[in-house]
């Protein structure tokens, strides 16, 4: 004889349970708000900040050297009063319309005060209490310079101190003017996307530094090959420009062989670049605490021929022309990467508020890796690829590359330049980007020697 | 007793005040007065004096706190509504009303009737071909595909195949004493949730799935075969997790909806920071944007409220669920039958099942799966089904108190 179920026992049971389904409810959702509930207001995707934005309380934007490059004037929104400033530096500064991605919407809570009082958010900006002050960490000449110097055509230009992770100058084109940005309307060239941050590009031949990473941290360094313009790996063709005879690592390197560095990648094999590329934070979801930058991707499909595709920047890779820079950086320091930042400090009132202080992103190489990288990447400059970017008054290194995408059934080149200048008094690291460029060397290279050199000259 | 009429009239004067009172504060939002609002305050407030009034009288052995609970959060979802949308607001008012109707009709159904017998193998093919049908026939709203149009309206199959669900577990649970005796109910049980997981209905899968397990294991208090279903369930998600994208988008949603905001994270951040907009006491009615949230109006009408009326009152919502519960469980143990216990007990545990799995859901305590707030969410065939819950509950507590009564006449016979 079976025993009769209890129902009353057991439905007695699952209200224990029910109870303590819905107590957890509760608590979450209490513990959540107190908890996060400051930091997911203050997100700048937060529309109701946007919506309530009081200009006439808004605080000042700084550039390092106190050149006000957004201040409220009569209830005005106004900008710097050259047009060439203004749009060098408008991806940085942004617009008060939430179209872009700059200081206007990054650093709103502190532009309008919401960081001050948190608790009523909204009363205190309706209170009248004037928001505070932003510096940022760019320099709005050198931004300048860059722009001016720039081609016409789209394109990206990055600079950071590589010891501190100051962002130094951040230019992306095409600009917008934020004194029209109101009326203007996205464009093909989508000039509100901000492509030091939010640009993907296929990286090239700049992807070889990581590869040549890999190869050294595995061991795999004394594999030779003999470079006749043209190879198939796995039934996929690999060509370089020009036959470059007997290479080993270090010259392949300077004279960017595809082969060799095919051939390299399917001999490391998917395992081994898929671990440094993460390393190198690919596929990593950046999150710095006072800028937005959009994750790259390194991907593998178990063909060989992929992989050589991938390991000399092609295939599905895409890296954004900041976190390329980054990768530079972390290899003039040592290794490791230091956290990029635009945020110098808040002030209200003149009293400092929020000051940044340089943080360790992470360490990409060890630094017997970096030091032999480095070595590498100052030959390419010497005597290799990049030798357009020799400046007279520093030691540059840095590596090219050439990336191919296809556009109207037109295959173009993306012009690369990565690298930084080898001198603790001037640590600068820099990447540039020219879509549809053409070479490296023919329009990245000489104009990434051209801002160092300016940079340097302007004490930094 | 009169201190239990006393509490009822109470949460009764405190609903119509806060009815009024968000309405009235709604008509004013616009600068000029709406005369629309406040009327609409008005009908509803008016009907709801009625409505509990009348079922008062007329059934004597009313549950009144399942019943003013489901009234407040109609109230709520009206004021809400109204605020964000008021042409769904009074969409939704007509909803309700007819909602009451079936309310009304289930519970007469259900205090006259057994366990409908043999008409329960009706009922399952009914519902299978109703779920069936939506596979084939639906349109995809929201990345499931739940809705069937005819003419100019739309419904939800899954909505009513849920009442048919809970008649069907009630009937095989209560029938039949030996489990190998019910594998006709656990067919069903599979074709059900594996029709909506085929429609992508992921949150009504869930929620049968859920209610299921629940129901089985009280009604047959077997741990070990409940254990067992459990991890089949668990391992049925593990599959459809490996081989479906949108299943494995929904986790990695959850785990971090900050890296793809603007994308797939999109709803999820958008409800975080309107609760976080809220803060303990809320904007206030008509001060935050709720406006801006996906689906404000519907699944995600949890974090408007919250937006608007503040965490307090959120947690307050919680708490009504959680006190709705218990006074279904408890008329589930009052039950006389078998049947008529785990039938109310399913609906309670459906009810509450899905509330958690909603709410959960948007306060990113467990992944975010589609379905509607009981008795809150727009919408027609939400409310209706919702609705027809509330009946069954009240059916039995009919039952119940007629039971009772005749009980005490019997003792107390030989007195008078």
């Amino acid at each position: 004889m079976k025993k009769k179920p209890n129902l009353k026992k057991n439905m007695r049971v699952m209200l224990g349970v029910f109870c303590c389904l819905f107590v957890l409810l509760g608590t979450y959702l209490l513990y959540s708000t107190v908890v996060y509930g400051d930091q997911w207001f203050t997100t700048p995707y937060n529309p109701r900040i946007s919506a309530s934005k009081n200009i006439e309380n808004a605080g000042t934007i700084y550039d390092r050297n106190g050149v006000a490059l957004a201040y409220t004037e009569n209830g005005e929104r106004k900008y710097a009063e050259s047009e060439d400033v203004r749009r060098a530096v408008s991806h940085i500064v942004g617009d008060i319309y939430g179209k872009s991605l700059g200081a206007e919407t990054l650093y709103a809570k502190y532009l309008y005060g919401y960081d001050q009082n948190v608790v009523d958010k909204f009363n205190s900006a309706q209170s009248g209490q004037k928001g505070g002050d932003v510096y940022l960490t760019i320099d709005s000449d050198l931004s300048e310079y860059i722009y001016d110097n720039m081609s016409v055509g789209p394109g990206a230009v990055v600079l950071m101190n590589y010891e501190t992770g100051e962002i130094l100058a951040s230019v992306s084109k095409p600009t917008f003017d934020p004194n029209t940005a109101k009326d203007d309307t996205e464009e093909s060239g989508a000039k509100f996307v901000n492509r030091v941050t939010q640009g993907l590009y296929p990286p090239g031949s700049t992807m070889k530094i990581l590869t040549t990473a890999a190869a050294i941290e595995n061991g795999v360094t004394d594999m030779e090959f003999e470079c006749t313009g043209e190879d198939i790996i796995e039934g996929q063709r690999v060509t370089c420009t020009s036959v470059h005879g007997r290479v080993g690592l270090e010259t392949a390197f300077e004279k960017s062989c595809n082969i060799y560095f095919g051939r390299l990648a399917a001999e490391l094999g998917d395992d081994i670049m898929l671990e440094t590329a993460n390393e190198f934070a690919y596929n990593y979801n950046f999150q710095f605490p006072n800028l937005t930058l959009y994750n790259s991707q390194f991907e593998v499909s178990g063909n060989m021929g992929d992989l050589a595709w991938a390991g000399i920047g092609q295939y599905n890779d895409l890296v954004t022309p900041m976190h390329n820079m980054l990768i530079a950086a972390g290899v003039a320091n040592g290794g490791t990467v230091m956290q990029p930042n635009t945020l110098k400090d808040v002030r209200y009132g003149g009293v400092s508020s929020y000051t940044y202080t340089p943080t360790a992103f992470r360490s990409i190489m060890p630094q017997d890796v970096a030091a032999q990288i480095a070595g590498y990447m100052r030959n390419t400059v010497e005597s290799g690829t990049a030798t357009s970017a020799n400046i007279g008054n520093a030691t540059v290194c840095g590596k090219t590359g050439t990336a191919e995408y296809v556009e109207d059934g037109e295959t173009k080149n993306h012009s690369w330049f990565v690298g930084y200048v080898q001198d603790a008094a001037h640590p600068l690291a820099i990447a540039v980007i020219g879509e549809g460029e053409g070479f490296g060397s023919a329009y990245a290279a000489p104009l990434a020697g051209k801002i160092l050199e300016h940079a340097i000259d302007m004490g930094y | 007793m009169i201190i239990k009429r006393f509490g009822a009239g109470i949460v009764l004067a405190f609903m119509i005040l806060f009815l009024l009172s968000g309405m009235l504060l709604l008509s004013f939002a616009g600068g000029a007065f709406n005369m629309e609002a406040a009327l609409l305050g008005v009908i509803f407030a008016v009907f709801l004096i009625v409505q509990y009034n009348v079922l008062k009288s007329i059934f004597k052995h009313l549950e009144r706190f399942a019943l003013l609970i489901a009234d407040f959060l109609c109230v709520i979802s009206i004021v809400i509504l109204y605020r964000i949308d008021p042409e769904t607001a009074q969409k939704q008012l007509i909803w309700i009303l007819i909602g009451n109707v079936c309310m009304i009709v289930a519970m007469l159904v259900i205090k006259r009737t057994h366990d409908f017998g043999k008409a329960n193998w009706f009922f399952m093919i009914l519902a299978v071909g109703m779920l069936g049908m939506t596979l084939l026939f639906a349109s995809r709203i929201g990345g499931a595909k739940n809705w069937i149009n005819i003419g100019p309206f739309s419904f939800q199959p899954s909505e009513f195949a849920k009442i048919l669900f809970l008649i069907v577990t009630a009937y095989f649970l209560s029938s039949r004493e030996r489990k190998r005796d019910m594998w006709p109910y656990f067919l069903f049980t599979i074709a059900c949730v594996g029709l909506l997981v085929l429609s992508r209905d992921l949150g009504a899968a869930l929620l049968f799935a859920g209610t299921f397990l629940i129901v089985f294991y009280v009604g047959t208090g077997s741990v070990g075969i409940t254990l067992g279903a459990t991890a089949a369930f668990a391992g049925g998600a593990l599959l459809s997790y490996k081989m479906f994208d949108h299943v494995r988008t929904r986790v990695e949603v959850w785990q971090d909806p900050w890296a793809t905001y603007n994308d797939k994270g999109y709803q999820i951040v958008q409800g975080l920071l309107a609760i976080a907009s809220g803060g303990l006491l809320g904007t206030g009615l008509g001060l935050g944007m709720p406006e801006v949230i996906p689906v404000g109006t519907s699944d995600y009408i949890f974090a408007a409220i919250a937006e608007e009326f503040g965490i307090i009152v959120a947690i307050g919502i919680i708490a009504l669920y959680l006190v709705f519960i218990i006074r279904g469980i408890l008329i589930a143990m009052d039950a006389r039958t078998k049947f008529d216990k785990l039938l109310v007990f399913g609906a309670t545990a459906m009810l509450s099942l899905q509330s958690f799995i909603i709410i959960g859901g948007v306060i990113k305590l467990i992944p975010l799966t589609g379905i509607t707030m009981p008795f809150v969410s727009s919408g027609g065939s939400s409310m209706l089904s919702a609705m027809m819950q509330l009946g069954i509950i009240e059916g039995v507590a009919l039952k119940n108190g007629e039971y009772e009564e005749a009980e005490l006449e019997e003792m107390g016979g030989g007195v008078a």
